[in-house]
C-alpha cells in the first residue's frame, strides 16, 4: 500500500527547501523555479486526489493528522489554487528572487495541506504558522510602498491573530488536558464553563481574521489591494479556505455558549447567524462603492463568506438533522466554488493590472473589445458568484439557503437572498462597464498563454460543475455525512 | 419515451454558437440560418400544440403529455429531477414563443446593423431558455430557466438599445432578478416544509389533493412567488421597469419582452401560485382580483397619457397583462372556468397584437425618424401601407371583433361579473383602450401631412411578415376551440384543487 498523502507532503516541504538553491547556483532570473513549482504541485494534486478517492491511514504522526475526506477536499482545493497562482506567476513576478517567491508558495502549499488534516490543535497551530508565515513575506514581495504597507498590516494582523488561537488553545489545555481536537470539543460540551466559552469565542475571532469575517476584516481590503495580484489570489481563494477547515474541525462540534452568559440565546448557531447577516451586509455594501477593483472583489470575497458561515449555523442549530448535512455540504461545496470563481476574478483582475498597469474601474470600460477571454472569464466568474443559475455557485448557494429556509434561522435564509440580489448591481455593473461602455481605446491587449490556460480550466469548472453536479456533490455531501457521523 | 420537449430546449441553445460563428463569417448567410433554424423550431412548437391539441382534452385534468423525467441532483434528502412536460397552458405560449421569433429575426435584419452575430446569438439562447421555462415541472429546473432568460435580455436592452440603454438595462436586471430570488426563497421554504420534500409539481399536486399540505405552509410560498412573478408581468406597483425596459431596447426585442418575456409572469401565477399553492390563493383570491383589475386600469390611463408610441404600447402591456391575473383568479372566486381559459387566450392573443404594434413603432422609427406621436403626422397619405397596419394592429390590441383578443377579453370580463357584479366596471377597460387607440390614429393617421416630408412606407414583404401577427388572431376568433379546449382541463384541475 502506497501512502500517496506522505509522497505528497515530502514533494513540497522538498520544494520549498531545495528552490531557493537555484538563486544562488543560477541567476534566479529565468523561470526554471516556477516550472519546478508547478510540476511539484501538479503531482501533489494528483496524489492528494488519489489518496482523497481511497483514504488510507497514514504511516506518521500518530494522532496528529486525521486522513479523512473533509481534509482532502480542502487540500485539493488549496493546492489547485495554489497551482492556478504559480502558473499565472510566470508571467506576473519578472523581479529577481523568483526562486524564493516559489519556495515560498511551495511552504504556504505545504501548510495547508497540512492544517486541513490536522485533528490535533498543536498540529493545527504549527500548520497555521507554515502557511502564514510565507504569505507575510510574499505579500510584501513587490518591494513597492503600497506592498510594503500591505504586508507590515497583514503581518501585525495576522500576529495578533495568530496569538489569539494560542491562548485558546491554551485555555482548552487548561481545561481538558488535552490537544487533540475530539477531546476538546467532548470535554467543553460535557463540562460547560464560562471559560471554555471563552476560549471558544477566541477561537471564533482567530480564524475569523483568516476567514474574512465581519469584524475581524478590516486588513482583508488593504492586504488585497496592496499585495502582488497573484498573492491576492493565494489569500482569498486559498488560505481563507485554510480558515474554514479549522472553524469546521474545532467549533462545529461545539453548540453552546450558555455557560458564558447564562443565556439560552448565547448558542454558537445564533453566534454564527448573526456572523453571517452582519459579514455578508457590510461585504455587500461596502464592494458596492469601490473605486478599485482589487479592493471590490476583498469585499465581494468577505461577503461570500458571509453566505460560506450559513452551513455553520444550520449544522449547530441541529448537528445530524437532514439540514445539517445539506448545510455543511453547501458550506463545503461553497467553499470549492468559491475558490474557483474568485480564483478566476483575481487572476482576471491580474492579467489587467499587469497588462494595463492600472486597478481602477475605469480600465474596465470596454474591456470586452481589448481583452475578450479576460473579459469572459471575469463575467462568467461574476454571474457565478451573484448566484445565476446553472454557473456553479448558484447550486452551492442553494444549498446553503435551503439548510436554513423552514425554521428558526428564516431570516437568515432571506437576508442571503437580498444581499445575493443586491451583489448583483455591482457585479452586473462591472459587466455592463466592459461589454456597454465605451473604453479609452479599443486596441487588442495581449492575453498571455499561461492566463488564458488557467482561464479556460477555470471557466471550465464553472460552467461544468454547474451543469452536471451531482458528482461534486455526492462526493461532499459523503465526506459530510462521515464527518457529521 | 419522447424527446421532442428536450430538442425543442435544445435546438436553439445547440444553434447559438452556429448562428454566432455563421453570421461573423457571413452577415447574409447568418440571418438566413437563424431564419431557417428558427422556422424548424417552429414546426416542432406546432407539433407539441398539435400534439396536445389532440390528446389533452381526453386525458384526466392535470395531465401532462410528453413527458421526459431524469434524475439530476440526488444525495441525501434533496432530490432534483430535469422532468419536462406540457399541458394546455404551456403549448400555446411555446407556439407563439417560436412563431415571435421567427417574425423578430424577420424584423431584425433592417433594425439591427452592428454586433450582428452576438445579437442572433443571444436570441437563440433567450428562445432555448424560454422554452425551458414553459416546459419545467420541476420548481428548480424552471428557476434555472427561468433565471438565463435575464442574461440575454440584459444584453439586448443594454448593447443594441436607445440612449439610455446601460440605466434600463441595469434597472432590468436588478429589478427581476431580486424578485426571481424571492420567489425562489418560497420554493425553498414550501420544500423544506412538506412532509415528503419534492420539486415535481405533479407529485407536490398529489400531495395536495391528498391534503398532505397544510394550508399554513402555503402563504409565505405565496407571498414570494407573487413578488416573482408581479414583476415580471408586471403588475402594477412592481412595473417601473417595463416602461425604460421597452423605450430603450429596439423593437424586435420590445417584440420578446411583451409577447414572450411577460407571459412568463403569467404563467407563473397560473402555474405556481395557483397550481401549488391553491388553498391560500383561493383565500386571498379578492386581493389578487382587485390587484389585476388595478393594472388593467392603471396601465390603460398611463396609457392614454403617453406621446411616445413605443410608451403607450408599453402600458397596454400592462392594461393586457391585468386581464391575465384577473380572470386567473376569478375563477377561482366563481368557479366559472371561462376565466382561466380567457386567461391563457389573452396571453397568446396579447402576444401576437402587441408584438405586431412593437415592430411596427420600430419602423416608423426607422422610416420617419420619430416615435412621438404629435410628430407623426399625415401617415395615412405618406406611408399608407405603414398606416394600415397600424390601424389594424391598434383593432387587435383594443380588442375590436374579428381579432380573437375580443374574445378572450371578453371571456375574462364575463368571469369577472360572475365573481362580483362590482367587477363589471373591467368593461370600461376597453373603452379607454380603444380610446387612446383611436385618438392616436386620429393623430398620426388622419392628420394632414406635414408638407416636404420623404415617403419612406415599407416594402409588400415586411407588410407580409406583418400578416403572419395578425391573420392568427382572425383564424382563431373562429377555430378558438384550438386554444380553449386543451385550456379547459387545465382550468378545471386549477379550480378542483383544493
Amino acid at each position: 500500500m502506497i501512502d500517496y498523502l506522505t509522497i505528497a507532503i515530502a514533494l513540497l516541504a522538498g520544494a520549498g527547501l531545495f528552490l531557493p538553491l537555484l538563486q544562488v547556483v543560477r541567476s534566479g532570473k529565468e523561470n526554471l523555479s516556477g516550472y519546478i513549482l508547478a510540476i511539484v504541485l501538479a503531482a501533489a494534486l494528483l496524489l492528494i486526489g488519489m489518496f482523497t478517492l481511497n483514504p488510507s491511514s497514514v504511516s506518521w504522526g500518530g494522532s496528529l493528522i486525521i486522513p479523512d475526506q473533509m481534509g482532502g477536499i480542502f487540500a485539493l482545493v488549496t493546492v489547485g489554487v495554489t497551482l492556478a497562482v504559480t502558473i499565472a506567476s510566470f508571467d506576473f513576478i519578472k523581479s529577481t528572487g523568483r526562486p524564493v517567491y516559489y519556495s515560498l508558495l511551495g511552504f504556504t502549499a505545504l501548510g495547508m495541506v497540512l492544517l486541513a488534516y490536522s485533528q490535533d490543535l498543536l498540529m493545527l497551530f504549527v500548520s497555521w504558522e507554515l502557511m502564514s508565515l510565507p504569505t507575510y513575506v510574499l505579500a510584501g514581495f513587490d518591494k513597492k510602498l503600497r506592498s510594503n504597507e500591505a504586508s507590515v498590516k497583514y503581518a501585525i494582523i495576522g500576529a495578533m491573530s495568530s496569538a489569539v488561537i494560542l491562548y485558546a488553545i491554551s485555555l482548552s489545555y487548561g481545561l481538558t488536558g488535552s490537544t487533540q481536537i475530539s477531546a476538546v470539543v467532548d470535554g467543553f460540551t460535557s463540562h460547560p464553563s464560562a471559560l471554555a466559552g471563552v476560549a471558544t469565542l477566541l477561537f471564533v475571532a482567530g480564524f475569523g481574521f483568516k476567514m474574512s469575517i465581519v469584524p475581524f476584516h478590516m486588513w482583508i481590503p488593504d492586504a488585497y489591494e496592496g499585495a502582488p495580484t497573484t498573492i491576492s489570489t493565494l489569500l482569498a481563494a486559498a488560505t481563507k479556505k485554510a480558515g474554514f477547515i479549522a472553524a469546521i474541525r474545532v467549533l462545529l462540534g461545539i453548540t453552546t455558549l450558555y455557560a458564558v452568559t447564562k443565556s439560552p440565546l448565547f448558542t454558537m448557531a445564533n453566534v454564527f447567524a448573526v456572523l453571517a447577516l452582519v459579514t455578508m451586509t457590510v461585504g455587500n455594501i461596502s464592494a458596492l462603492t469601490q473605486k478599485s477593483m482589487t479592493r471590490l472583489l476583498a469585499y465581494s470575497s468577505i461577503a461570500q463568506a458571509g453566505y460560506i458561515l450559513i452551513g455553520f449555523v444550520a449544522f449547530s442549530n441541529a448537528p445530524g438533522s437532514s439540514a445539517a448535512i445539506l448545510g455543511l455540504t453547501g458550506t463545503v461545496f461553497h467553499v470549492i466554488n468559491h475558490a474557483v470563481m474568485k480564483g478566476a476574478a483575481f487572476l482576471a483582475a491580474g492579467l489587467v493590472v499587469l497588462q494595463l498597469k492600472r486597478a481602477d474601474l475605469k480600465a474596465y470600460d470596454g474591456l470586452g473589445k481589448r481583452m475578450p477571454i479576460t473579459a469572459f472569464t471575469l463575467a462568467v466568474a461574476f454571474l457565478g458568484l451573484a448566484g445565476v443559475p446553472p454557473l456553479s455557485g448558484f447550486w452551492s448557494k442553494l444549498l446553503l439557503v435551503l439548510s436554513v429556509a423552514n425554521g428558526p434561522y428564516g431570516w437568515l435564509a432571506l437576508a442571503a437572498i437580498l444581499n445575493s440580489a443586491f451583489s448583483l448591481g455591482y457585479y452586473a455593473w462591472i459587466i455592463k462597464r466592459m461589454y456597454m461602455d465605451q473604453g479609452e481605446s479599443t486596441e487588442r491587449v495581449k492575453e498571455p498563454f499561461w492566463f488564458v490556460l488557467i482561464f479556460a480550466v477555470m471557466v471550465g469548472l464553472i460552467i461544468g460543475i454547474g451543469l452536471f453536479p451531482q458528482q461534486v456533490i455526492s462526493f461532499v455531501s459523503n465526506a459530510v455525512t462521515n464527518f457529521a457521523g | 419515451m419522447s424527446y421532442v420537449l428536450s430538442l425543442l430546449i435544445a435546438l436553439p441553445l445547440a444553434a447559438s454558437p452556429f448562428v454566432f460563428l455563421a453570421t461573423r463569417v457571413n452577415r447574409r448567410f447568418g440571418i438566413y440560418l437563424s431564419l431557417g433554424l428558427a422556422a424548424v423550431e417552429l414546426l416542432i412548437a406546432g407539433y407539441v400544440f398539435w400534439e396536445v391539441y389532440s390528446q389533452v382534452p381526453a386525458l384526466p385534468p392535470g395531465s401532462y403529455i410528453l413527458q421526459e423525467k431524469y434524475s439530476w441532483i440526488s444525495f441525501s434528502s434533496f432530490d432534483l429531477n430535469y422532468f419536462l412536460g406540457v399541458d394546455g397552458l404551456s403549448s400555446p405560449l411555446l407556439f407563439v414563443s417560436a412563431l415571435l421569433t421567427v417574425l423578430v429575426i424577420i424584423g431584425s435584419r433592417r433594425l439591427i446593423d452592428h454586433h450582428e452575430a452576438e445579437y442572433y446569438s443571444l436570441i437563440f439562447l433567450f428562445e432555448g431558455a424560454i422554452m425551458g421555462v414553459f416546459t419545467s415541472l420541476d420548481l428548480i429546473l424552471f428557476y434555472i430557466f427561468w433565471e438565463i432568460v435575464l442574461i440575454p435580455m440584459f444584453f439586448f436592452i443594454g448593447v443594441w438599445g436607445g440612449p439610455r440603454r446601460k440605466y434600463a438595462a441595469m434597472k432590468f436586471i436588478i429589478f427581476t432578478f431580486a424578485g426571481s430570488t424571492i420567489m425562489l426563497l418560497g420554493f425553498l421554504y414550501f420544500y423544506m416544509g412538506m412532509p415528503s420534500p419534492s420539486f415535481d409539481i405533479p407529485t407536490i399536486d398529489a400531495m395536495l389533493q391528498a391534503h398532505q399540505i397544510p394550508v399554513g405552509l402555503e402563504y409565505l410560498p405565496l407571498l414570494a412567488s407573487f413578488i416573482g412573478f408581479a414583476v415580471k408581468l408586471p403588475l402594477v406597483p412592481f412595473h417601473t421597469w417595463l416602461p425604460d425596459a421597452h423605450v430603450e431596447a429596439p423593437s424586435p426585442i420590445s417584440v420578446l419582452l411583451a409577447g414572450v418575456l411577460l407571459k412568463m409572469g403569467g404563467y407563473g401565477f397560473l402555474r405556481v401560485s395557483i397550481g401549488l399553492f391553491p388553498g391560500a390563493s383561493t383565500q386571498y383570491a379578492w386581493v389578487f382580483l382587485a390587484l389585476g383589475l388595478f393594472s388593467m386600469f392603471y396601465g390603460a390611463v398611463a396609457a392614454l397619457l403617453q406621446t411616445d408610441l413605443k410608451k403607450m404600447i408599453a402600458f397596454t402591456s400592462i392594461n393586457h397583462m391585468g386581464f391575465v391575473l384577473f380572470g386567473a383568479y376569478a375563477t377561482l372566486i366563481s368557479g366559472s372556468y371561462i376565466g382561466i381559459q380567457g386567461a391563457i387566450f389573452q396571453m397568446f392573443t396579447h402576444a401576437l397584437a402587441v408584438g405586431s404594434l412593437f415592430m411596427l413603432s420600430g419602423y416608423v422609427q426607422h422610416q420617419a425618424g420619430t416615435r412621438e406621436i404629435p410628430l407623426l403626422k399625415g401617415l395615412g397619405t405618406s406611408m399608407p401601407r405603414t398606416a394600415a397596419i397600424l390601424v389594424l394592429g391598434s383593432a387587435a390590441a383594443m380588442g375590436l371583433p374579428p381579432f380573437a383578443s375580443f374574445l378572450a377579453e371578453f371571456m375574462v370580463i364575463v368571469a369577472g361579473i360572475s365573481a362580483s357584479i362590482f367587477t363589471a366596471v373591467s368593461i370600461l377597460v376597453p373603452v379607454i383602450t380603444a380610446g387612446y387607440f383611436l385618438w392616436m390614429i386620429k393623430r398620426t393617421v388622419l392628420s394632414p401631412a406635414e408638407p416636404g416630408t420623404e415617403a419612406h412606407d415599407m416594402g409588400w414583404s415586411d407588410v407580409g411578415a406583418f400578416a403572419v401577427y395578425l391573420i392568427p388572431l382572425v383564424i382563431l376568433i373562429i377555430s378558438s376551440y384550438l386554444i380553449l379546449s386543451p385550456a379547459l382541463p387545465v382550468a378545471q384541475f386549477l379550480k378542483g384543487l383544493p
